[in-house]
């Protein structure tokens, strides 16, 4: 698999206390990676490194193979936390709002196109905010702005997304919506993504890669239920629900439950899946 | 032709006062969304001191006001960046600071009727020269407003996600800091610097009101401030009264009428978080 974040003993700090310091890790290519940790650990802190917005006081950051030295990321795609409550208090629809994620497609003074505006109305219609397009993003719930942001970032074809704390302010449905859009983006686009959350209850189940950053460093944990439901979902690339029986007793199979005999009956037949 | 028309000083108050009511609507815009409403207030009250200095330099108080309305926009921006979640206290240093200067060097200017026409403008008395002025610069701010509409609007919207998207916001900010400054130094000596910074302001809020789109709002913010410009000419022509506060009182009148408009539409400026 090809390596397409590489954080390499990177250590960072405000003043002189550090907030992290020799953190490593790397995101494979179509990983689905979250990391979480608890407040103040520096995790959003992490994203502005990966984003270049600050440097590492040591160590080395490379994305798709490029040392991260400035601001200017084509292919990274960008959403942070609360973007739609920023947007709320702009007066633009939707549409312009998505066309601005084009930037790198459209150029340095010049402008759009037809295939532009096409593109824009793809990534909104990706998010099933196309017939919402007029609209003014202020006009919006909490949950429709952000997959409005989503639909921005989207237009530009992003190889890697990340995405701090995207599910903060909005209600359960919205999540459960605009995670279904990073898996089907993750599955079927090949993108690969890295989310900040304190939400690993809601994520866990569409990441393959969980990532803890405490106290400035940066441990893996595997989370059974991350690992099994994943796997699944790549059977099932429009991420259906999947339910898991057993071959004997017909007993459902609980989410994140990795053994292999069924808990009802005792039987030892691997589980058979059903849509 | 209309009694207003015949005379040649209306003729160039009307033509200098629509051109420079187009471009600061236009530089309002992005000055209001990019949270700077109070920018031209900074700039016009520094640019008094520029006019102060040319004024006692013995210059054009116009190339005065430009020059300390750039050092003073440019100021501002890297403020700005130092003050990092208190920013607006840049706006607020600046200005002090430009009124302190204006204030002291004012008493040291002879002729204090020359200094109160830039406060309250005199666009009935300007010169061809500045008119000549004028119409270059609209040329200049109309052409780069249309060429960096996407950048502007981007910048506006998120400043760090333009960035990471690759647009040059140094590049970009900087022209944009240029031009308002140099504007506002121009707009100074005819609508006058404490009416300058509500004409940056007004019309945009006004056009917030009932605008469905950004580029909706821009255009409706043209609207307004053109027909309070030209409407406050020709009301302080037939009635005798100041163009400057005239001109500005017009455009609030318009905030009001299209505030109810957008209270009857549903609609109001607290749902966009103004």
């Amino acid at each position: 698999m090809t390596k397409v974040i590489e954080v390499e003993d990177v250590s960072f700090g405000y003043t002189r206390d550090m907030i992290l310091e020799h953190v490593n890790f790397d995101v494979e290519q179509g990983d689905f990676a979250v990391v979480i940790g608890d407040n103040g650990v520096g995790k959003s802190t992490m994203v502005k490194l990966l984003l270049g917005v600050n440097r590492p006081t040591e160590g080395h950051i490379r994305i798709c193979g490029k040392e991260v030295s400035s601001l200017r990321k084509n292919g990274i795609g960008y959403l942070p936390q609360n973007g739609g409550s920023r947007a709320a208090s702009f007066p633009a629809t939707c549409e312009e709002i998505v066309m601005s994620g084009l930037y790198s497609k459209i150029g340095f003074a010049r402008f759009p196109g037809k295939s532009h505006k096409a593109k824009a109305e793809e990534s909104l219609k990706m998010v099933g905010m196309l017939d919402r397009k007029k609209d003014l993003i202020g006009e919006l719930s909490g949950g429709q702005q952000q997959r409005v942001m989503l639909a921005r970032v989207l237009s530009g074809d992003p190889e890697v997304l990340i995405l701090d704390e995207p599910t903060v302010g909005i209600d359960a449905e919205s999540v459960d919506r605009l995670l279904h859009i990073l898996h089907h983006l993750n599955i079927d686009k090949k993108v690969t993504i890295l989310m900040v959350t304190h939400d690993i209850e809601k994520v866990g189940p569409y990441a393959n890669r969980v990532l803890c950053l405490s106290e400035g460093a940066c441990r893996e944990e595997m989370l059974p239920q991350a690992k099994i439901v994943h796997a699944h979902a790549h059977s099932h690339p429009h991420g259906e629900a999947t339910h898991i029986h057993c071959a004997n007793c017909e007993h459902e199979k609980e989410h994140g439950h990795d053994s292999e005999h069924c808990a009802e009956c005792g039987h030892c037949e691997k589980y058979k899946e059903e849509k | 032709m209309p009694a207003i028309l015949q005379y040649a000083y209306m003729q160039r108050a009307l033509l200098v006062g629509l051109l420079l009511s187009v471009i600061v609507a236009c530089l309002g815009t992005v000055m209001v969304h990019k949270r700077l409403s109070l920018i031209g207030d900074a700039l016009s009250h520094s640019s008094l001191a520029g006019v102060a200095i040319g004024l006692l330099g013995g210059f054009n108080p116009i190339l005065g006001a430009m020059g300390v309305c750039i050092v003073a926009a440019f100021s501002i921006e890297a403020i700005r960046k130092k003050l990092g979640n208190h920013s607006e206290l840049a706006v607020a240093i600046v200005m002090s600071t430009g009124i302190g200067l204006a204030g002291v060097l004012s008493g040291f200017v002879r002729s204090s009727a020359d200094f109160n026409s830039f406060l309250f403008g005199s666009i009935v008395a300007i010169s061809g020269f500045e008119a000549r002025l004028v119409l270059i610069l609209a040329v200049i701010v109309l052409v780069a407003f249309v060429i960096l509409y996407k950048e502007l609007f981007y910048i506006s919207f998120d400043e760090q996600a333009a960035s990471i998207s690759g647009v040059p916001v140094g590049v970009v900010n900087a022209i944009f800091t240029i031009l308002t400054a140099v504007t506002v130094s121009i707009a100074a000596r005819t609508v006058g610097a404490l009416i300058i910074s509500s004409l940056l302001v007004v019309p945009v809020a006004a056009a917030m009101s009932i605008a469905r789109s950004y580029k909706t709002t821009v255009l409706w913010a043209i609207f307004v401030s053109a027909v309070s410009t030209i409407g406050g000419l020709v009301l302080s022509f037939y009635l005798g009264l100041k163009p400057g506060g005239t001109i500005v009182l017009i455009s609030v009148v318009f905030f009001l009428l299209f505030r109810f408009l957008g209270f009857l539409r549903g609609r109001s400026m607290s749902s966009k978080g103004v």
